[in-house]
């Protein structure tokens, strides 16, 4: 039973563990110049 | 300058619209992206930077001056400029939340023709879009 409960919080961990990872999301530049 | 930019570390997507002089960056899911890098590849690309945003998420912290920076890794974090919007994340610094922000790195001053690499880019924050 303990088993399949870690088996469980592990399964979730992994799909949670990408969500709350901290990142740079996305970068947008405004330029100058461009042909 | 798509090329160019592609070829950087951590760069998944690069769309460039010609008709906005726009140019977007997608970073990879898991990967470190460097915005002074950019920058710098940008302008080794012919093209002239006017102004660079980031959204962005990670943990408010205080430097050791005792200023609020946004913290994406123990090696990466952004020094903010003060304002009404970073105030209020003033609170959070230490915490454990993660924050997700939009603000601006970099604005092309009239005075000078490039950004200095030496210079690190400070963060003001333009919009808070979650707390969690």
């Amino acid at each position: 039973m303990n088993a399949k409960k870690l088996a469980l919080l592990l399964v979730f961990g992994c799909v949670l563990a990408p969500v709350s990872q901290a990142q740079i999301k996305h970068i947008e530049m405004r330029v100058e110049g461009m042909t | 300058m798509k090329q160019h930019l592609g070829r950087q570390s951590g760069v998944q997507t690069v769309e460039v619209s010609l008709i906005d002089g726009k140019v977007d960056v997608t970073p990879k899911e898991d990967g470190r992206i460097d915005p002074v890098q950019l920058l710098k590849a940008t302008y080794d690309s012919g093209v002239s930077v006017a102004e660079m945003d980031m959204t962005a998420r990670g943990k408010i912290v205080k430097d050791a001056s005792g200023n609020l920076a946004l913290q994406i890794e123990p090696n990466q974090s952004f020094a903010m400029t003060p304002n009404n919007l970073s105030s209020g994340l003033e609170s959070l610094a230490g915490s454990a939340t993660m924050v997700t922000v939009r603000g601006q790195l970099y604005k092309k001053s009239r005075e000078k023709k490039k950004p200095e690499a030496s210079v690190p880019l400070k963060l003001l924050i333009l919009e808070v879009q979650k707390k969690e």
